[in-house]
């Protein structure tokens, strides 16, 4: 084998395009990255365990790096805690946050302290829950919970139609004078096609959204009404608390048709992937933080003050799909859920 | 698609590397089998990100693999004719050139916002990478001694993994972290989700125009430099021997190789192709981190491959590949049945399991073939059709089953190489030396 000897080629034309290449993909990564005034926001959670509010805070972290905005962030120590809210919305009013987000623990507590922060002229953005008086804040930011309710509401309705049952459902409730609660109540019966007391609800309970107080309120009902099959439950702990009643009373999942809201991972896995939960009406904290802290942004670089309501989505998420009502599967719940 | 190459005999004195003035002709080169690792892994983590942006099914994102391994065989023999009509060095900037200006069709295609326009561009720019495959692979060959041939492709093609790790890398990077969340879609208008899908399309573009600028630096220096090298005129006496592919027909081990060789090809596309999806759909890892999964498989085919080099030192080939092809079926039933952290690294540990399959089928397949092989070979090459057709499969399988069972085709693909394995072993044969990977080129 033999070779011929290479000749390095003419210089200035190799060189020319070396340059006009490099300077091409020069232009080509040098793309984006605009210079923006900073301006600094806060965000007040009600707590920092709940999954919901920490995928709140990390979405808000993960905007505000993006959008060039300093965010200071706070939370109350439970739900309910309004005392620590009231102090972080002075203490970041004191160190020159323009726009404030906040997931009020007390929807009418709060009102005194955003009314003063707005004084001072910082803009306020409910996130989640609404205040009372909702004009207290400039906007709101939250999950549509009728339209919440009214998907599975649908989900349900077609469900029964289509394994030819007839309802007998138990109605496991927030607890009275909860906006969000009555508004996903409401919602399920207006999707079903019902009104309070039509006789096909066989009977309710107050679980507060928690565990262990759904399972003993679906065992009673249960105890009563052994016929249930179908079941509206306020949030995902109330689902699974309505689960184990069921199992307990020695009934399958496919005896009950058990719809619920949220969209928590745990709920998409372990719940919706076994079949235990139907259906679950998913809705988005990253959307509340994104858009809450981009509004600010927007707002104190001069543009358009938020104003009113925005509906942050909601996206039906169900096992298996039933004719006449979209859905979502359960890998799109997977990939948007919040929490683990 | 990563490809692998087998160790060659040492030499008695060490043979220079390269003809003296064909130093950098060679680098440029090896660049070149970086670039094409760099572009196929790339469409592995094309194929999430196109079915987030155009919210299409599986079956449909698989299209981009359907694209771009279908043009890999199909420009098989014109490439093999290019070289043959015009040299290596036309073919090398004929496939180099082809391939940037399918990087460069990128740009109309992100303006269009239509996904047959990626798939053509996509067409175009796996057409060149495949003509320059083919050229430069005997290329390389001829730029040096015989002794040091085998030595000097396996230093080329060492890079070519490389490219791949940095072609995921790039999806990983500058993609994948970037693209619109699903969740922001539901509440986007109209508008607004045109405005999303420009924004995530102008994030594909920037890798493959990056791929394209590169290209096109390599074709102009390519261009301007004298590369020929008179070991291209021993190719003019080069034919297929007369009654060779009856002879090979007859030959059940190289007929179910080239079978067992597109079932490897498949398993190893589809893995790949899904992982990120896995990661996503099943385990609910965020999208941002879902990259570095396949990251990790390649990682992991990498390293794996110089672990198998040694023990095919030790075991006979078909041994390994037959525990290996069990290994990879166990860990496709992980995954379908652990739908969680175990489930997910099952599918990158099958990245092992896949990492000797290629130039081991090569080998076993050809062996004792004599001339014979150089034909073979190619049937063996074209074996690649499995990574254009079984992605669709999976996909398809995804849709109607989930990403987790879905992993049943890759496992049944495995499945069937361990069967080749346990044929081979069953069965005598006539002897002969393994045959490495780019030998008959």
């Amino acid at each position: 084998m033999t070779h011929s000897r290479g000749r390095v080629g003419r210089r200035s034309p190799c060189l020319v395009a070396v340059v006009g290449v490099v300077v091409l993909s020069l232009g080509v990564t040098s793309c984006g990255g605009g210079g923006k005034k900073q301006v600094t926001a806060g965000l007040i959670t009600k707590q920092e365990t709940n999954p919901f509010f920490v995928t709140m805070r990390q979405v808000a972290e993960k905007t505000a790096s993006d959008e060039n905005v300093k965010l200071l962030t706070a939370a109350g120590t439970s739900d309910v805690d309004n005392q620590s809210q009231v102090a972080a919305l002075e203490d970041m009013t004191k160190r020159g946050a323009k726009g404030i987000l906040i997931t009020p623990a007390d929807s009418s507590a709060i009102v005194p302290a955003i009314e003063k922060a707005r004084q001072a002229g910082v803009t306020v953005i409910a996130l989640d829950t609404p205040t009372n008086p909702q004009s207290a804040v400039d906007a709101l930011f939250a999950t549509d919970n009728r339209k919440a309710g009214k998907l599975i509401g649908q989900y349900a309705r077609a469900k029964a139609a289509g394994n030819q049952i007839t309802p007998k459902i138990a109605m496991l409730d927030l607890a009275p004078g909860i906006t969000s609660g009555q508004l996903r109540h409401d919602g399920f019966l207006e999707g079903f096609g019902i009104a309070d007391g039509d006789p096909a609800i066989v009977g309710s309970v107050d679980t507060e959204g928690d565990q262990a107080k759904a399972e003993a309120g679906m065992g009673q009902l249960l105890k009563a009404h052994p016929d249930i099959n179908i079941v509206y439950s306020i949030n995902e702990p109330a689902a699974f608390g309505a689960a184990a009643a069921m199992k307990a009373a020695g009934k399958s999942n496919d005896d009950v048709i058990l719809v619920s809201v949220d969209g928590g991972c745990h709920a998409i896995k372990d719940g919706i992937r076994s079949g235990e939960i139907d259906a679950t009406a998913q809705q988005y904290p990253e959307n509340m933080a994104r858009k809450g802290v981009q509004a600010l942004a927007t707002a104190e670089r001069g543009g358009s003050k938020p104003t009113g309501y925005l509906d942050t989505g909601v996206e039906l998420i169900a096992g298996s799909s039933v004719p006449g009502v979209a859905s979502k599967d359960e890998a799109f719940g997977v990939r948007n859920c919040w929490g683990k | 698609m990563a490809s692998t190459s087998m160790a060659a005999a040492k030499p008695q004195r060490k043979p220079r590397l390269v003809y003296p003035k064909l130093g950098i002709p060679f680098i440029l080169l090896v660049l070149c089998f970086a670039a094409w690792g760099s572009a196929a892994n790339l469409t592995d983590v094309l194929v999430s990100v196109f079915r987030s942006i155009f919210t299409m099914s599986n079956f449909q994102s698989a299209l981009v693999q359907f694209a771009y391994y279908g043009a890999y065989f199909s420009l098989a023999i014109p490439a093999a004719l290019i070289n043959r009509r015009f040299g290596y060095k036309t073919g090398v900037l004929t496939g180099v050139g082809l391939a940037a200006v399918g990087g460069l069709l990128f740009i109309p295609a992100s303006k269009a916002l239509v996904f047959g326009f990626f798939l053509l561009a996509l067409f175009v720019l796996a057409a060149g990478l495949s003509i320059l495959e083919t050229s430069a692979n005997p290329f390389v060959i001829a730029m040096g001694p015989e002794d040091s041939a085998t030595q000097r492709l396996n230093l080329a093609q060492s890079f070519n993994p490389v490219g791949a790790n940095i072609g995921v890398l790039l999806g990983a990077v500058l993609i994948l972290p970037h693209i619109t969340s699903e969740a922001a879609k539901t509440i986007m208008s109209p508008a607004e989700l045109r405005r999303s899908q420009e924004s995530d399309l102008s994030l594909v573009l920037g890798p493959y125009l990056g791929i394209a600028s590169v290209l096109l630096l390599i074709w102009l220096l390519i261009l301007f430099r004298r590369m020929a090298t008179p070991a291209e005129q021993s190719q003019e006496e080069e034919g297929v021997r007369s009654g060779a592919l009856g002879r090979l027909w007859r030959n059940r081990h190289y007929r179910y190789g080239v079978a067992a060789q597109f079932f490897n090809v498949a398993a190893q596309v589809c893995t790949w192709t899904f992982t990120i999806q896995y990661a996503q759909d099943v385990v609910g890892v965020p999208r941002e981190r879902s990259g570095w999964y396949l990251q990790a498989s390649l990682i992991l085919f990498l390293l794996a491959r110089f672990l198998m080099t040694y023990l095919l030192g030790i075991f006979r080939p078909t041994k390994l590949l037959f525990l290996m092809g069990a290994l990879g079926v166990v860990l496709c039933v992980v995954a379908m049945f652990s739908l969680n952290t175990i489930g997910l690294f099952a599918v990158v540990g099958i990245s092992l399991s896949l990492s000797l399959m290629f130039p081991t089928i090569y080998g076993v397949a050809l062996q004792g073939m004599g001339q014979d092989a150089k034909f073979g070979a190619a049937g063996l090459v074209m074996a690649i059709l499995g990574g254009a057709i079984m992605p669709l499969v999976h996909g398809r399988v995804m849709d109607q089953v989930g990403a987790a069972l879905a992993y049943a085709v890759p496992g049944v693909c495995l499945a069937l190489v361990t069967c080749y394995a346990l044929f081979d072993l069953l069965t005598n044969r006539e002897g002969g030396e393994l045959v490495s990977e780019g030998a008959h080129h």
